[in-house]
């Protein structure tokens, strides 16, 4: 005698698209804690074999800080008696760099199969990257502490601004986070991006106001306009007044910096989430 | 009376997709010209067979056969190109090491796989002692899993994905590794998993291992299923094939 119910699971051929939406996203919160502890084991992992460990988290943004801080400081004329801008660019690095981390962590995770997560598991890949971006968030937030140190070298002071810092860190994660994901896909598609990825993104920090002051191209004409409409100028306008206050009074406001940013994050999020989701059958395939 | 329902069905099941390989070596092209074609795989043709809940069914063949691809299929990695895949229960595949950071301990690494594996935090707290006793790798549970030998690393996966309980196991030449004492306590502990009516798929190429633990076996031949049945017909079959020298690596191409 048989009672066959009908089945769990079925697989079937059908075209790449979008799965059903509500599925996949409870079956990838039911992994949930693996992301937290993959990311958090991943952190751990990281400078396991050296002799100050988990010193390394601080140490790394300081060099990197001090290193760019002469670079453009002394060696490119900004002057060390500007001190202030000093302590601008080094806090706008390490934003720059959490975006950069974003993107080739979860790069680099979803073409390596993320130690077989990708091609010998059921588990949503979308997983794979947010995990990574944990890892990202997780090291961007230790690198705080390193800045909050040149903060008060720099002497920048304590504004009312600091209060919306939070939020252009949500937007840079949801910007880098959705832009990984765009990246993420092509690469699987076309090898190529990965190796450009890392010349493209030190070429989009040099265009965007990380190392110089947002009020240069504050003013008119078509080159300015177009600089400004870079997402990053307005990511790091905003970034700069909330960690440091204004740099002019009668120029952009941190608003509506933050508000022209919010569209770019959410548009880009968006745009990445659907994209990988739609096409991340085909990458045990072409993995 | 005996209920006896399928765990798995699969109808008209074909896998095909496209790989980018390397270009011969001898063909000459200019420097501007691609080095690399696509090929197109035959991986599975056309195949159909049920497995009943609470079996242990064998799926043997050789190198192309379409056997791993069979299960990457299963879990929802590869997708079919015909037919369909009817699962009762959620599978599981015992892949050596999914998830795990080898640079961490094996007591961390515990956390890591069965997370990834399904499990919940509070799961695998239940279960730790039991995995690491089973596992029986002594103190190098709590060293790096860099330190462990291959025999180490499979026992302590092997007792992770087990102490899961899938609802249907797919196991992957998982059991190569570890010692004769370890692989008798394996199959032993897929018996009593079968035993609470968790179905388990097997690939191996040991013939011998999979007769001594499946009571079904397939035989999959270039994508096809050339042979079905009870699990020594069909080694001996496989077996007498292989040694008349047919069996060969295969990559089907269209």
């Amino acid at each position: 005698m048989s009672t066959q119910s009908s089945p769990k699971i079925t697989r079937r051929a059908t075209r790449s698209g979008l799965p059903q939406l509500s599925n996949y996203f409870s079956e990838a919160w039911r992994f949930r804690t693996f992301a937290w502890r993959w990311s958090l084991a991943d952190v751990k992992a990281r400078n396991f074999e050296t002799f100050l460990g988990r010193i390394w988290h601080i140490i790394n943004p300081l060099l990197f800080g001090l290193i760019y801080f002469i670079f453009v400081g002394i060696i490119a004329g900004g002057g060390v008696g500007s001190i202030s801008f000093l302590g601008a660019i080094v806090g706008n690095l390490y934003a720059f760099l959490f975006f950069n981390m974003i993107v080739t962590m979860a790069i680099a995770t979803v073409q390596s199969g993320a130690g077989g997560v990708l091609g010998q598991s059921s588990i949503p890949r979308i997983v794979v990257p947010i995990a990574s971006t944990i890892t990202s968030m997780n090291l961007f937030l230790r690198s705080l502490v390193a800045y909050a140190l040149m903060h008060i070298i720099s002497q920048r002071g304590l504004h009312i601004e600091m209060l919306l810092a939070p939020i252009v860190v949500i937007l840079i994660c949801m910007f880098g986070f959705g832009f990984a994901l765009i990246c993420a896909t092509l690469n699987v598609y076309i090898r190529d991006v990965s190796r450009l990825i890392p010349h493209f993104l030190r070429l989009w920090m040099y265009l965007s106001p990380v190392i110089w002051e947002y009020t240069r191209i504050t003013g008119g004409g078509t080159l300015n306009q177009l600089a400004r409409f870079n997402p990053w100028y307005s990511a790091m306008t905003a970034w700069t007044i909330s960690l440091g206050g204004t740099l002019d009074p009668d120029g952009p406001k941190i608003w509506e910096q933050i508000g022209i940013f919010s569209i770019w994050s959410v548009a880009i999020f968006f745009v990445g989430i659907f994209l990988f989701i739609s096409k991340e059958d085909e990458f045990a395939i072409r993995n | 009376m005996q209920l006896e329902t399928d765990a798995i069905r699969v109808e008209n099941l074909s896998v095909n997709y496209s790989i980018v390989a390397e270009s011969p070596l001898d063909q000459k092209r200019k420097f501007y010209n691609k080095s690399t074609r696509k090929t197109e795989i035959k991986a599975l043709d056309d195949i159909s067979f049920s497995i009943p809940s609470g079996q242990i069914v064998g799926l043997i063949g050789g190198n192309g056969a379409g056997k791993s691809t069979l299960l990457k299929t299963m879990i929802g990695v590869l997708k079919p190109s015909k037919g369909r895949i009817d699962l009762w229960g959620r599978p599981h595949l015992l892949s050596p090491g999914m998830g795990f950071n080898r640079l961490l301990s094996g007591r961390e690494n515990v956390v890591l796989g069965g997370l990834a594996a399904g499990m919940t935090l509070s799961e695998i707290k239940e279960k730790q002692d039991s995995i690491i006793e089973f596992a029986d790798i002594g103190g190098f549970i709590d060293l790096p899993m860099t330190t462990y030998s291959s025999g180490m690393f499979g026992r302590l996966s092997f007792a992770v994905a087990t102490y899961n309980r899938p609802e249907i196991l797919l196991i992957d030449e998982a059991l190569s590794a570890g010692d004769a004492a370890f692989k008798e306590r394996a199959v032993q502990r897929l018996k009593d998993l079968c035993d609470s009516a968790i179905s388990i798929v097997v690939v191996s190429h040991s013939s011998t291992l999979i007769a001594e633990m499946a009571t079904e076996a397939i035989w999959l031949h270039r994508g096809k299923i050339k042979l079905q049945g009870e699990v020594q017909s069909v080694t001996d079959e496989y077996l007498k094939f292989q040694a008349e020298g047919n069996e060969t690596a295969q990559l089907d191409q269209r």
